[in-house]
């Protein structure tokens, strides 16, 4: 859709990072790369992925759209599902309820951010405090166990051999069909036209408004079905899982190519820098630093990679600019 | 001729403002007396107990004292969700010089260079680089976080000097914490040169119009860097208060710490994109905001509501001052 030389670009440089990441990998910790790991790296790179492709799309709508909520959203959908569980609702009934709430919570971010124009930064921290409140409240603040066996398949089972479920059966379907939406759909375009553009977009007759609203509850849709692969894969709900998601998927987002300032961003970067965030938060835990520190050197990589950005961006503008009173 | 009832006209909505701004303060003020009314009758004067009052009073001031500086980011809207985690790197310097035997002054200094360090860096970014204010501080919230972590190394630091309980809390005046009566002043200044003095003006210019500020000819970047280094020095002030309340550094020292600070300035009538805030609101906000805090102590309600009714008034706080802004356009 955007021009596509520029994205090809994009992705060979992130390939060369992943093969960068790789290589040290392997220099720090022989065989960090086997088959093995790279199964069960994929088991946890799924639900920041899911996650990070709603972010994307949220990011990518432009008009200071982010979504600091995502964490909270993982865990209260978790916990609903499991206390339902607990008090012998079906699974699979426990499963669509936690997974329409997050719809709703993503409705709820929306709604504030596009209908009541509360920015998106006060709306989705006031939400992340409530919905992170309500987990605890649910949950009386401890992790709830106790789900039926069937409930491991969502998280623990495998495909094809040893390949994880949830990377088959819900990661790739989802990673194809929001490609799709993106690039071959009607909304896609929209989607794009509202985050280069919101005046000119709406003087196409595009609901700006719609568009955003629904890039927040794909949001919450994604985030509950990550919320469910994490319960399953532990079988055990945490009140306080997805802490720093916020920021694992506005990292993923934006390395991917995604701009803060909207209209741009690719399903594929996006699938590659979570390959990158995944593989470096895996080394770490095989080389033993730390969660905290890894949040810290995620936290580096997202200031770094938006200062990057944002230098390029820059010199455009200022060329612009110049020939903008060059022409005066 | 037109010029100069466009003049009289700005002149008259600047009044009307105001006079919405001093309305909203004086609904703010009676929220408080409410809220104290129902916490006296309620707990049997158990809020009134010496003890509890000081400790509200304490909490008030640390939460108030990084709010003047949120006050001013927000004006110029941007936001600082890096807060807490300064808070938990200058408690963790603070407590690092303690170990190793450093005189107080050096402490001190130290932990007010921490805060400026980590201000400069926001607002550098922010500033110079034109990175968006939300990916800054989302990002140094997480590196000052594993700072923490780095620097204490999993234990607690528990070498605080005596001296910040003793000066800001113990000494008392009136019965009331001397830190109180510092913040108190703090607000008064504070607001009074937002208000009436040109470097002020200049802030609330930079927030309604970045733009016409840089072809105003002010140093808009050098102004935008010097606020976010204040924010960071005042958070770090906040942590000595802190310090001298509960003098113990654990690796998750000052988290949430921010949602407080946004919260008492976005309900002290802040609005979050930019331009308009007052820093009598943001003190107001912070009582309200640690009032509710005490409450939930006091009434015996289970301590996760906290979240839920600190995230659900922003919310309200945002809404009232949205619609005030419409308000004020008709």
């Amino acid at each position: 859709m955007k021009s596509f030389g520029k994205s090809l670009n994009q992705y060979l440089a992130l390939i060369i990072l992943i093969v960068i990441v790789v290589v040290g990998a392997n220099m720090l910790y022989p065989g960090a790369t086997s088959i093995d790991n790279i199964y069960s790296m994929s088991t946890f790179g799924v639900e920041i992925g899911l996650i990070a492709l709603g972010m994307t799309l949220i990011i990518m709508a432009g008009g200071g759209g982010i979504d600091l909520s995502v964490g909270a959203i993982y865990a209260l959908t978790q916990i609903i599902a499991a206390y339902l569980m607990a008090e012998g609702v079906n699974m699979w009934a426990a499963v669509g309820i936690a997974i329409l709430s997050g719809v709703f919570m993503g409705f709820v971010n929306g709604y504030m951010v596009t209908k009541l124009r509360i920015p998106a930064i006060i709306a989705t921290l006031a939400t992340m405090y409530v919905f992170n409140g309500l987990a605890l409240l649910i949950s009386n603040g401890v992790n709830i166990a106790g789900m039926p066996e069937e409930f491991a398949i969502f998280g623990q089972g495998v495909m094809f051999g040893n390949i994880p479920f949830q990377f088959i059966a819900i990661y790739l379907p989802a990673l194809i069909i929001i490609g799709y939406l993106l690039s071959r759909s009607l909304f896609g375009y929209q989607l794009y036209l509202t985050g280069t553009n919101d005046a000119s977009a709406k003087l196409a007759g595009i609901n700006t408004d719609r568009v955003r609203l629904i890039t927040y509850m794909l949001t919450g849709l994604l985030c509950a079905i990550a919320g469910i692969i994490g319960s399953s894969r532990l079988l055990t709900a945490r009140p306080d899982a997805g802490d720093i998601m916020n920021l694992q998927a506005v990292t993923i987002a934006v390395l991917g190519g995604a701009s803060i300032f909207g209209g741009r961003g690719t399903v594929i970067g996006t699938f590659l820098s979570t390959i990158v965030i995944t593989l470096l938060a895996y080394i770490c835990n095989l080389i033993n630093i730390n969660a905290v520190m890894q949040t810290g050197a995620i936290g580096i990589i997202l200031i770094v990679i938006t200062l990057g950005q944002n230098n390029f961006g820059g010199l455009k503008r200022l060329k612009s600019v110049f020939l903008a009173r060059k022409a005066v | 001729m037109s010029q100069t009832t466009a003049a009289t006209r700005s002149g008259s909505m600047e009044s009307l403002k105001h006079s919405f701004l001093m309305k909203y303060e004086f609904i703010l003020f009676v929220l408080i007396a409410l809220i104290v009314l129902f916490l006296s009758i309620t707990t049997d004067g158990n809020f009134w107990n010496q003890g509890n009052l000081s400790s509200v009073l304490v909490s008030v001031s640390i939460v108030s004292i990084a709010a003047v500086g949120a006050t001013l980011v927000i004006i110029t809207s941007g936001i600082d969700i890096s807060a807490g985690s300064v808070l938990g790197l200058t408690a963790t310097v603070v407590a690092l010089g303690g170990q190793h035997g450093l005189p107080l002054w050096l402490i001190i200094v130290s932990a007010l260079a921490t805060g400026c360090i980590a201000g400069f860096i926001n607002g550098y970014l922010i500033a110079v680089h034109k990175v968006p204010a939300i990916i800054v501080t989302l990002g140094t919230l997480s590196i000052w976080r594993s700072a923490v972590f780095m620097l204490l190394g999993g234990s607690w630091g528990t070498d605080i000097p005596m001296e910040f309980s003793e000066w800001f809390i113990m000494t008392k005046l009136a019965g009331v914490p001397l830190i109180f009566w510092l913040v108190i002043v703090l607000v008064l200044v504070s607001g009074y040169m937002m208000n009436n003095r040109k470097w002020g003006r200049y802030i609330y210019a930079l927030g309604n119009n970045e733009e016409a500020t840089v072809f105003a000819g002010l140093p808009t970047k050098r102004l935008l860097v010097f606020i976010y280094v204040i924010a960071g020095l005042l958070v770090a002030v906040s942590a000595l208060v802190s310090l001298g309340q509960s003098p113990i550094v654990q690796s998750s020292s000052g988290q949430g710490f921010e949602l407080s600070v946004i919260a008492a300035v976005v309900i002290g009538g802040a609005s979050i994109s930019g331009g308009r805030g007052s820093i009598m609101g943001a003190f107001l906000g912070a009582i309200l905001v640690e009032l509710v805090r005490n409450a939930v102590i006091l009434l015996h309600i289970q301590p996760f509501w906290t979240g839920v009714v600190m995230g659900v008034m922003i919310i309200i706080a945002v809404l009232v001052s949205l619609s005030r802004d419409k308000g004020g356009a008709n």
